[in-house]
């Protein structure tokens, strides 16, 4: 419980000391945000740790009358390691990417509150602690939006918190109907809704579907995110392609199989239509990616399509789908992470956005473009990489749950997504081989080196999936 | 002795504000005095109303009847104390006292001279003891009497600085304000002819045996009722005199009309129609509905309008004409949720709005501008004032650990059990309109670039006053307690009553 508590204070601790921290050297508010961001990670993986070891870890109270739990199980130990881990790549990155960037003690402080929001999203144990974090999560993540203060920005900022506070109340809408129906709203246990029957089921899957596609960036509720790419690049990386996007991914793998639970889900005529809003973002997505020439819009698309990979795997309501979705969820972070990663040093070193512009680029920044072509193989699914094992269980849970034409999705998905990016790479070491120093210094170095290691660190989870199996496995036993 | 003042409390609550107020103007030259009056009137008032309501707590419901001068019902005139009565005496101490601390040694500047300030400490006193009369009396006239005494002191409150547009809003409202008395009076005519009686219990009884006999009469005093609460408790479309009264009043003076002032109307009103009609007269004359369809209405057209105001005072206005819409909602869905939570909101969103009212007047008097568009970097430089109006912000949005979420997720249950899905998505719809008119003023006070100008939070009183607001709120928003029990339990027997 300890563990538990210190992960969640953790970030806010941190926030506090940046807030409150008299203007220092640089290095030193980094080494105080490094310090907490790890000790984030930390006591997440010793959280984690306990609950696959089958410890039941709770936190509960009460506020206003609504008893609030925060009770990690499987699925939330994942999500919180992802978001975790991938928190110190971030901020390693951010300390080379800000470097002499204006409101810097704004940034950190929000980057590290929003690590411990984060957290509560993940660790939540029922759908009062989870809309309090999801609510929390959209006002803490604003600022980091709004970063650069430009009109553009503003106008970002505001399609974001609108679109997000909206998605929030149709959650509420959502938890007084369950409330009323079930009377309890711990996540622990049966499913919330397990047994009830009525055809009020289908309009409140519809309600919590709508609600947390919000930030899943389903289609057509997917407006805000290509804005918010206007935010400083390790925040595009962290929160658009993995923390924020997640919790809305996350919600709904808790509302089909923690609130309404799976046997009850296959029943709902609703469920037949997701899998083709899900097919069709997955295919919109990617194509609308294709057609972007800004380098950051482009992945913005893609992440809204990969998104849905994950959503896909849940609405199978197959062990294997469920497994492919964990399995995505995990693998898809770390390169979508270092491709973000790819494209902020490639603006910050060289100014390019666009991607007609980006010819001969490799010869001036070739570890970066090792980097982006790990990262675009891993976008296609290719075999060493850790993207190639989340597809592949994702199309044997589509097969088997009788969805053959998911699976032709996901492989027609595959090969747009090299259409994505092989030309991009291609072009990046076409025309003169020029030599420059763009690729030195301390700076560049700061966000290299998270970079690289992430490229490393999808080889090796495709290499050898057994490291993070036992986790997916976990979650599948949880449900199944 | 103890016991005198135990037994006498009820009239006392009302009675010494009152008094208080006449005998101010009597040393109106020596501010601190009265200032040091006011206040420990208002503390001393504040420990009375909360006795009064441990009391009714522990009593499990019982109410305290107490009759004036001896004189049994329906003879004499009958004061009431029950979870209703004192739910909303807290309400209006709790706000009372930090506005009048608000007001100590700030309101010189705003309204001109010394008498002025006195002017305004009577009037403030008036009001009081007229909204807390309100909710006890049991006597349909005697609540004529306090909601005219409540009408005046709001008209003097608006024109208590000597600026000649707060005299035109004062006007507006002092027209539109007795139209709606006068209503209010041809509906208690109406009452008092079918039924005879001026007791409210009395005129209940009465009324549920013989309506069937003069129904058309029964609808148009309930229509009069109606008509006459809504113009002063600003129910849209009679609003229109709000937003410039408001807007244009002292500050302290904003905070207790647009937090308080409409709110004694509406419990009022709730008064009358569900302890004189009673809910099953309501429901064959399908005021349930009306009240329903008003109150979405009015979230969405006030939202609308807000959207719309630069002036951030007329935007907090327009933004109170939304949330009355919530409180007309709740009445209208007739079940106990509904009505706790319209009667939660009512004190949530008293606090809120008076600690955004004057909140926004601490910062139009420090930059000397009215635009929200004038406010940028205010949030660096006034970290109280900003802190505090952010909180307030955050609560009247309904985000979690603040009072108005649980104020709008017993109206969404309300709205549910009374199946009125089209509520519910009309009281969300309310909650990101909300956001999207007062988000941008954080944004633009803590993301903007500050003026060079030297800005700084207010003096000790002033920060006291809104600390105990912001207090107000987030306690409520985490450990209601008592206060939402007194609620429901108001709720519960409000609609004991057939």
């Amino acid at each position: 419980m300890l563990n538990l508590v210190l992960a969640l204070l953790s970030g806010v601790v941190g926030a506090l000391i940046v807030a409150v921290m008299p203007k220092v050297r640089n290095r030193i508010r980094n080494l105080v945000v490094l310090l907490f961001t790890i000790l984030g990670a930390v006591f997440s993986w010793r959280v984690a740790l306990l609950v696959f070891a089958g410890k039941n870890i709770k936190i509960a109270g009460e506020f206003a009358g609504f008893s609030w739990s925060i009770n990690p199980d499987p699925l939330g130990v994942i999500f919180a390691l992802i978001a975790s881990s991938l928190w110190i790549f971030a901020a390693v990155y951010s300390f080379g990417y800000m470097e002499g960037k204006h409101n810097q003690r704004t940034y950190y402080t929000f980057l590290l509150l929003a690590l411990s929001v984060t957290l509560g999203v993940a660790f939540s144990g029922n759908l009062v602690a989870l809309y309090l974090f999801y609510e929390l999560l959209t006002l803490v993540t604003y600022p980091l939006v709004i970063h650069e203060r430009s009109p553009e920005a503003m106008k970002s900022g505001k399609k974001y918190i609108l679109y997000s506070l909206s998605g929030a109340g149709v959650i509420l809408i959502a938890i007084v109907i369950t409330y009323s129906l079930a009377g309890n709203l711990d996540f622990a246990g049966n499913a919330i809704l397990a047994g009830s029957t009525g055809s009020g089921l289908n309009l409140l899957l519809a309600l919590f579907i709508i609600g947390f596609g919000v930030k899943a960036a389903l289609m057509p509720l997917h407006g805000w995110l290509p804005g918010a790419m206007v935010a400083p690049t390790p925040i595009s990386a962290l929160l658009h392609a993995v923390a924020v996007v997640y919790s809305g991914a996350y919600g709904i793998v808790r509302v089909v199989y923690s609130v309404f639970g799976h046997e009850l889900v296959r029943q709902l005529s609703f469920s037949r239509i997701m899998p083709w809003v899900i097919a069709f973002t997955i295919l919109m997505g990617v194509i609308i990616a294709a057609r972007q020439n800004v380098l950051k819009r482009r992945l913005a698309y893609q992440t809204i399509s990969h998104l849905s990979y994950i959503l896909l795997g849940v609405f199978t309501f197959q062990p294997w789908g469920l497994a492919g979705a964990i399995m995505h969820m995990i693998s898809y972070s770390t390169l979508k992470v270092s491709l973000f990663f790819c494209a902020g040093i490639i603006s910050e070193q060289t100014g390019e956005k666009n991607i007609d512009r980006m010819r001969g680029i490799g010869w001036l920044l070739p570890k970066t473009m090792v980097a982006l072509s790990v990262a675009a193989l891993g976008m296609i699914g290719t075999m060493p990489l850790n993207t190639f094992w989340g597809k592949y269980y994702l199309m044997k849970g589509s097969v088997e749950g009788g969805m053959w034409p998911l699976a032709v999705v996901l492989v027609i998905s595959g090969i747009i997504n090299a259409y994505c990016f092989i030309p991009v790479i291609v072009d990046a070491f076409r025309g003169e081989k020029v030599q420059g120093d763009t690729e030195k210094g301390s700076k560049v170095n700061l966000m290299l080196a998270p970079t690289l290691l992430l490229s490393m660190v999808s080889i090796l989870i495709g290499l050898w999936p057994g490291i993070v199996w036992p986790g997916v496995e976990a979650v599948v036993n949880w449900f199944f | 002795m103890i016991s005198a003042i135990t037994t006498n409390l009820p009239i006392f609550v009302i009675i010494i504000p009152l008094f208080i107020a006449f005998i101010l103007p009597t040393f109106s030259r020596r501010m601190k005095l009265v200032e040091g009056v006011v206040i420990s009137t208002e503390t001393l008032w504040l420990l009375g109303a909360g006795y009064l309501a441990s009391v009714v707590l522990l009593q499990n419901g019982t109410p305290i009847i107490y009759n004036m001068g001896g004189w049994a019902a329906p003879w004499g005139i009958e004061l009431k104390v029950d979870s209703l009565g004192a739910f909303f005496m807290i309400v209006v101490t709790c706000i009372n006292l930090p506005v009048a601390l608000f007001a100590k040694g700030n309101l010189t500047k705003e309204v001109g001279a010394k008498e002025r300030v006195t002017r305004f400490y009577v009037l403030l006193l008036l009001l009081g003891g007229a909204m807390v009369g309100m909710a006890l009396t049991n006597d349909l006239f005697n609540v004529f009497v306090l909601v005219e005494v409540a009408t005046l002191s709001c008209c003097g409150l608006v024109s208590a600085n000597s600026n000649p547009r707060a005299s035109e809003a004062a006007f507006k409202y002092l027209i539109l304000a007795t139209l709606g008395s006068t209503f209010v009076l041809g509906g208690i005519g109406f009452i008092l002819n079918i039924t005879g009686y001026l007791n409210m219990g009395f005129a209940h009884q009465e009324m549920v045996q013989v309506w069937q006999n003069s129904p058309h009469a029964i609808w148009l005093a309930m229509s009069f009722v109606l008509i006459g609460f809504g113009v002063k408790s600003a129910l849209f479309p009679v609003h229109v005199w709000l937003p410039d009264a408001h807007s244009n009043a002292p500050t302290p003076a904003s905070a207790i009309l647009s937090g308080l002032a409409v709110k004694g109307y509406i419990i009022c009103f709730l008064k009358f129609m569900y302890t004189v009609f009673g809910q099953n007269l309501m429901q064959q004359f399908n005021m349930h509905k009306i009240l329903v369809l008003a109150g979405m209405i009015a979230i969405i057209a006030g939202s609308l309008f807000a959207l719309t105001q630069n002036e951030l005072k007329r935007r907090l206005a327009y933004s109170t004409v939304a949330q009355i819409g919530y409180l007309f909602l709740g009445l209208g869905l007739m079940n106990t949720k509904g009505l706790t939570g319209t009667l939660f909101y009512l004190f949530s969103h008293a606090l809120i709005k008076s600690s955004l009212f004057l909140a926004a007047g601490t910062m139009i008097a420090a930059t000397g501008k009215k635009k929200i568009s004038d406010l940028a970097g205010v949030g660096r430089k006034m970290p109280i004032t900003m802190g505090v109006f952010t909180i307030g912000i955050l609560g009247l949005i309904g985000i979690p650990l603040f009072s108005g979420f649980v104020g709008k997720w017993y109206l969404l249950l309300g709205s549910l059990e009374s199946g009125n899905i089209l509520a519910a998505i009309v009281i969300i719809v309310g909650s990101v309109l909300c956001a999207a008119y007062l988000l941008p003023i954080i944004r633009i006070a803590y993301f903007e670039p500050a003026p060079e100008k030297d800005l700084r939070d207010p003096a000790l009183p002033q920060k006291i006053a809104l600390i105990m607001l912001a207090a107000g709120v987030i306690i409520l928003g985490i450990l209601p307690g008592s206060i939402l029990e007194l609620a429901s339990r108001a709720a519960a027997e409000l609609l004991m009553i057939q």
